[in-house]
């Protein structure tokens, strides 16, 4: 069968020859789509299903939150030189303009028999297709006393954009001239790799203007910087002398919030002022509960072709939550990515069309080593067939030589037409 | 919620001719939509994060607007990061990442028409 005929083509040979139900292809008008998680990911494969579904796929995208708030540029509102309403965008276009209906609620649970999800409202949702776009979880057991810290207000992680990224640009204010600031990082893969290492410079650059006896300690449970190394390395040097310490293999196991004491598995105890602690991350609640997060149980394992779930037909799982392919990074860009990939190939599989056998996917990160000079990270990662993974093409992608302000415009730019792009 | 179940199109293996012409008349516009149709618009969206949506620019927010090309400029503007005729910031990384044939299909999707 010559699969570029057109879908009502398709559907009645398909008809025809099957000749029996459990062949039978979806109307794709009566498709139920239901996206969990309205993040880079789950945003953009509500909107771009729509789309390419020609907006006749229904789609439900079921998220917590009244507004999305960016995690990328919201190191910018931790270090001063942005606001929260930079990084706000409402969600309400994606039912404007697009025809998404918006449901404000969590999932509970997922019913992969039934295919349907229940909502903590109580209420029943059935689904054809599922994505499920969560993004991380941060394993607060994993250190000791870390919860009880967070719960005491003590340390913050402010890695999910939101009020804890305020909070924490408070706690900077409150500090006093002289105090120093930590942050711990976790073995990798996290969420954002350069994020860590951007921070740090945002919380200098606040001091350096501010309250210039100040220190940044980086501890590091891996051997090196993870992302953009030498990049940041320069501008720690040349941006902040003798104000920033890099300290790798330093791995974080407990924290003690009355004496704001961080503890370590081999090094002596360290003091600090302002404590931000990132344990080490997994997948999203949902995927975890769903018993889909089949790699180590942190990780979801995907088709690549598809995003579909290796543990579940019909569930699509995008962004952080997966097991990423070889060099692919946890990154709000990859999320998006990811989601155009699986909208085509969800809208394919609901019209009994062949889905792509060569996808692309693309990442830009950009990083700011102060408030206004930025380096990126680039990369294009094409589907390779005989492996079934995405590999980045050789030649391709790359740094950026230094710092510059251009590129903080671009930086801008990229956020601007990236939430654009996923939610208008 | 309203829930509209998923309504297959054979029901109990009896197909009738009746009753295919009403599923086809009831189809939408995705119809018009082929797998390489589609194959196309997503790779062309794979420069929608920075370009926006179907190359519409968020104005003012300081990104090359691409969208102003035709097919023909688009497609030089891509050969040329990709050779290195063209300097640039990232354009020249990602650009090289793409076969000339892939070049050339989003040039033809996103070109102005």
């Amino acid at each position: 069968m010559n699969r570029r005929h057109f879908i009502g083509q398709s559907l009645a040979s398909a008809g025809f020859l099957a000749g029996c139900a459990s062949s039978a292809p979806i109307n794709i008008s009566k498709a139920q789509v239901v996206v969990i998680g309205g993040g880079y990911g789950g945003a953009t494969a509500a909107k771009y299903i729509r789309m390419f579904s020609n907006n006749t796929a229904q789609v439900t995208l079921i998220e917590p939150n009244a507004d999305f708030i960016s995690c990328p540029m919201s190191n910018l509102v931790i270090g001063g030189s942005r606001t929260m309403a930079e990084i706000t965008s409402p969600y309400d276009n994606l039912s404007k303009r697009h025809g998404v209906k918006l449901i404000k609620d969590m999932v509970e649970s997922i019913d992969q028999k039934q295919k349907t999800v229940k909502l903590a409202s109580g209420s029943t949702i059935k689904y054809d297709k599922l994505v499920v776009s969560p993004g991380i979880h941060l394993m607060m057991d994993q250190i000791k006393g870390l919860a009880e810290a967070n719960q005491a207000g003590v340390t913050i992680q402010a890695w999910k954009a939101g009020p804890e990224t305020i909070a924490l640009h408070r706690q900077l204010a409150a500090m006093r001239d002289g105090g120093v600031y930590a942050i711990s990082i976790p073995e990798a893969p996290f969420r954002c790799p350069p994020g860590p290492y951007e921070r740090a410079c945002q919380v200098a650059s606040y001091f350096k203007k501010n309250k210039p006896k100040s220190k940044v300690l980086i501890f590091d449970a891996n051997a090196d910087i993870v992302s953009k190394a030498g990049l940041f390395r320069k501008a720690w040097a040349t941006l902040y002398p003798g104000m920033i310490e890099y300290h790798p293999k330093y791995n974080v196991v407990g924290v003690d919030a009355k004496t704001k004491t961080i503890k370590f598995e081999v090094q002596d105890d360290v003091k600090a002022d302002v404590l931000n602690i990132l344990p080490l991350m997994r997948a999203g609640d949902i995927a975890v509960k769903s018993g889909i997060a089949n790699a180590n149980g942190r990780w979801v394992q995907v088709n690549y072709l598809n995003f579909e779930a290796t543990a579940a037909k019909d569930i699509h799982v995008l962004g952080d939550s997966i097991q990423v392919a070889p060099l692919m990074p946890k990154s709000g860009h990859m999320a998006n990515s990811h989601a155009k990939v699986a909208a085509a190939a969800i809208v394919a599989e609901l019209g009994n069309l062949e889905v792509n056998s060569a996808p692309v996917l693309t990442n830009t990160c950009y990083s700011f080593v102060d408030a206004t000079q930025v380096v990126h990270v680039a990369s294009v990662h094409q589907y390779n067939a005989a492996e079934k993974t995405f590999k980045t093409v050789p030649g391709s992608g790359g740094l950026s030589p230094e710092p510059t302000t251009l590129e903080g415009i671009y930086a801008w730019g990229w956020a601007k037409n990236i939430w654009a792009d996923s939610l208008a | 919620m309203p829930l509209i179940h998923f309504q297959p199109l054979i029901k109990s293996g009896v197909f009738s001719l009746g009753l295919l012409g009403l599923a086809l008349l009831s189809l939408p516009s995705i119809a018009q939509t082929s797998a390489s149709n589609l194959n196309n618009r997503s790779l062309a969206a794979t420069c929608a994060n920075c370009h926006g949506t179907n190359a519409v620019i968020v104005p003012n927010s300081g990104m090359p607007n691409i969208g102003q090309l035709t097919k023909d400029e688009m497609l030089t503007k891509l050969m040329a990061y990709k050779s290195g005729a063209q300097q640039g910031t990232i354009m020249p990384q990602l650009a090289k990442g793409y076969t000339d044939e892939q070049l050339t299909t989003i040039a033809s999707v996103l070109g102005k028409k």
